[in-house]
């Protein structure tokens, strides 16, 4: 039974063998994982317990339930918006469902240049499959594309540029299109149907509104966990001590590097080389209504601009992107009746989106709220470039796949592109920060995975250099910007941290 | 643009030349800036919204230049498009506001004044917000939305992204863009 601290009242104190904070992506794994070996597992997520029942598919109550700050989380010079779950199951409830695994020439350049030769596809494979049967990872159907997805295919394919459709972690989908906002059908396999049930089911002691701040370690081991039972506004409630022998930390690539280091752990490497996978978004209007908004969201996915065997730290991909009022409103440009003009054609609008496999970092520091790290991120002149790129290469789709106008949102001024041949001036305007708006669903590589506490804070299994016992399972380990969906890669990366822990059990809990 | 580059120098000189986190620690110190919020010489408009406004993450002053901020932010320009008032616009803004940390709301309230004194601290201009007809206050929110201070860009962003929350949240509105709907307690059709 997973407790919501917040209703339950008081503190909160337990000793177990093994404490996971975090249980998005990462965390419902390993301490499902953990727990079905038989090991006692504590299991705290700062969020609060939402099922499909409370998934109303409102944007206005659903994103203060499920997305940290709201919805409203940016770096801070203000440039870019990032999107993180708050709630067990993290992000996962929210993400739309693209399951990939590690790119091969990504795995070879964490191998070659990271010093990381246990990361092989064969090492991996266990996981790989392991992941991908609890979450039911399968082909999109030719039948469940929705509209838009088969219309920017179409234009995709008209310019002869590479795409798929993806595969999908989906069973039973009714093609509401609400994936962002939680599946109210649990049909989506995210960690919330799938490894918390399973935590659950092996004995997991799991809580809810339970915010860890701080990690304790004695003579270079983990002792146990000090945190707050906490409000929706992260107001504090109540204490929380947990001993443990074994620490996983898995709250993400923001929270778990503000933890280490005001925990004083992790080393100098704590909370650098922040990767964003930046992206922006080009709308196109077509002359009849697309509902874009119903049916799989995403299920297509244009790789023609990306070629990670020839360059594996750089490129662009393109995905289909639609909203609900509240989010569409938000991304397109200016205000009042120049707004609304746009607005007005809602239900014949469609976006693509440019994901960004970035060469610039950021960083993670503390805040002055505990709720509020410092997220600062520098977005470099050819990561700009790119971007501007990838919005002609995405006109030049919408266009393709009949789109009579698409808008550029530059916040000065909207473009509004009426034919092919105002494309190129796509490019002339770069992209840079506070010109666009720009979002990140993917922060990464805070707490990255390498051979020296010189430049990284965990080694090939996600155990800290300076602390025994202390481990990370979440995108935060990634050494490099992944450069495509981190899902899948996440949850294998955190099982193979858990069995790795098995393994070395009795060393551990020596 | 000597104007505007004057303007966002007034800006500079409130913000002591701070960088956004300089900026909220003055907030937070109750410096300028909070002197600023301080001038509550309220317009009528406001002062008469003040006395039955629910009060849940802003004051009723508060509450009122908010709303004809957003009032300005969603104008649609439709006679048939639902008014702000009368909607659960800024009662959803709040409940929503209320539920974040207080380092952020107490930024919003802050800023909401800016918004109220931003004719006179960047424009030099005798006048606030509230007192302005729709063109002057259009021509306002232009200026914070194209200042050069990224500050006030983001000030902008911040107000304009909560009124369009507030607004087309608002189920009255969807019929307006072709919106549908939730689906729950219906069948989904691709």
């Amino acid at each position: 039974m997973i407790q919501k601290l917040l209703e339950r009242g008081g503190d909160l104190v337990e000793r177990a063998d093994v404490c996971v904070i975090g249980s998005g992506g990462g965390g419902a794994v390993a301490a499902a994982e953990l727990a079905s070996a038989g090991l006692s597992v504590v299991l705290l997520e700062q969020g609060h317990h939402w099922t499909a029942r409370d998934f109303s598919q409102r944007e206005d109550e659903m994103m203060p339930r499920l997305f940290e700050e709201a919805g409203m989380r940016q770096t801070e010079d203000g440039a870019v918006t990032i999107l993180q779950g708050r709630n067990v199951g993290g992000s996962t409830v929210h993400n739309l469902c693209y399951a990939f695994r590690t790119p091969t020439p990504i795995l070879r350049l964490w191998r070659e240049e990271h010093g990381l030769p246990e990361l092989t596809e064969e090492a991996l494979a266990p996981s790989f499959a392991r992941v991908e049967q609890e979450l039911r990872v399968k082909p999109i159907r030719e039948d469940e594309l929705n509209s838009l997805n088969r219309l920017l295919r179409s234009g995709a394919e008209r310019l002869g540029y590479s795409g798929f459709v993806t595969r999908h972690n989906r069973e039973g989908c009714v093609k509401a299109g609400y994936c962002i906002l939680g599946c109210s059908y649990g049909a989506k396999q995210s960690m919330l149907v799938t490894y918390v049930p399973r935590a659950d089911r092996a004995g997991a002691r799991i809580y809810a509104n339970a915010r860890a701040e701080r990690i304790e370690a004695e003579a270079g081991r983990v002792r146990r966990v000090l945190g707050r039972v906490v409000d929706h506004a992260g107001q504090a409630q109540g204490s929380i001590e947990v001993q443990a022998r074994v620490v996983v930390l898995c709250a993400g690539a923001v929270a778990s590097p503000d933890l280490l280091a005001r925990s004083g752990l992790g080393g100098e490497a704590v909370g650098r080389h922040l990767h964003l996978h930046p992206s922006v978004m080009a709308a196109g209007f077509w002359k009849e209504p697309i509902h874009a908004y119903r049916g799989i969201p995403q299920s297509y996915y244009i790789d023609e601009f990306i070629d990670l065997e020839r360059d594996a730290r750089s490129g662009y991909v393109l995905m289909p992107i639609s909203g609900f009022p509240v989010l569409t409103a938000a991304n397109l440009p200016g205000f009042g009746r120049r707004h609304f003009a746009l607005m007005r054609d809602f239900d014949k609008m469609g976006g693509l989106l440019v994901l960004l496999h970035d060469r610039s970092e950021g960083s993670v520091a503390s805040g002055d709220s505990l709720s509020r790290p410092r997220i600062r991120y520098a977005l470099s002149r050819e990561d700009g470039r790119l971007l501007a790129r990838g919005l002609r290469h995405s006109a030049e789709v919408l266009f393709a796949a009949g789109a009579q106008r698409v808008v550029v949102p530059y916040l000065s001024e909207p473009w509004v592109l009426t034919s092919r041949a105002d494309l190129a001036g796509i490019e002339d305007r770069e992209i840079r920060a506070g010109s666009v708006p720009i979002a990140s669903t993917h922060p990464q590589s805070t707490c990255r995975m390498g051979r020296s506490a010189a430049d990284s804070v965990v080694n090939a299994f996600g155990e800290c250099h300076d602390t025994a016992g202390l481990f990370v399972a979440d995108m935060s380990v990634f050494p490099t910007s992944l450069g495509a969906p981190p899902q899948i890669t996440t949850a294998a990366l955190a099982d193979r941290t858990a069995h790795h822990i098995l393994e070395r059990w009795p060393d551990l809990a020596a | 643009m000597p104007a505007r580059h004057g303007r966002d120098a007034a800006f500079r000189l409130v913000a002591a030349g701070a960088t956004r986190r300089g900026f909220l620690r003055l907030v937070g110190q109750g410096t300028a800036l909070a002197a600023l919020g301080q001038l509550r010489g309220l317009s009528p408009a406001v002062a008469a919204a003040a006395a039955d406004a629910p009060e849940r993450c802003f004051d009723a002053a508060e509450t009122e230049i908010l709303t004809q901020l957003v009032e300005r932010l969603v104008d649609t320009g439709e006679p048939d498009a639902p008014r702000v008032r009368n909607t659960r616009t800024i009662a959803t803004i709040d409940a929503l506001c209320a539920q974040l940390d207080p380092s952020v709301t107490a930024q919003l309230s802050i800023a909401l004044r800016l918004f109220e004194y931003g004719p006179f601290v960047f424009e030099l201009r005798f006048s606030r917000f509230t007192r302005m007809d729709d063109a002057e206050k259009d021509a306002s929110l232009e200026g914070w939305q194209a200042s050069r201070l990224a500050l006030r860009r983001h000030a902008f962003l911040a107000l304009r992204n909560l009124a369009m929350l507030g607004y087309y949240s608002q189920p009255e509105t969807w019929s307006l863009i072709g919106y549908a709907g939730p689906l729950i307690g219906r069948s989904a059709t691709t």
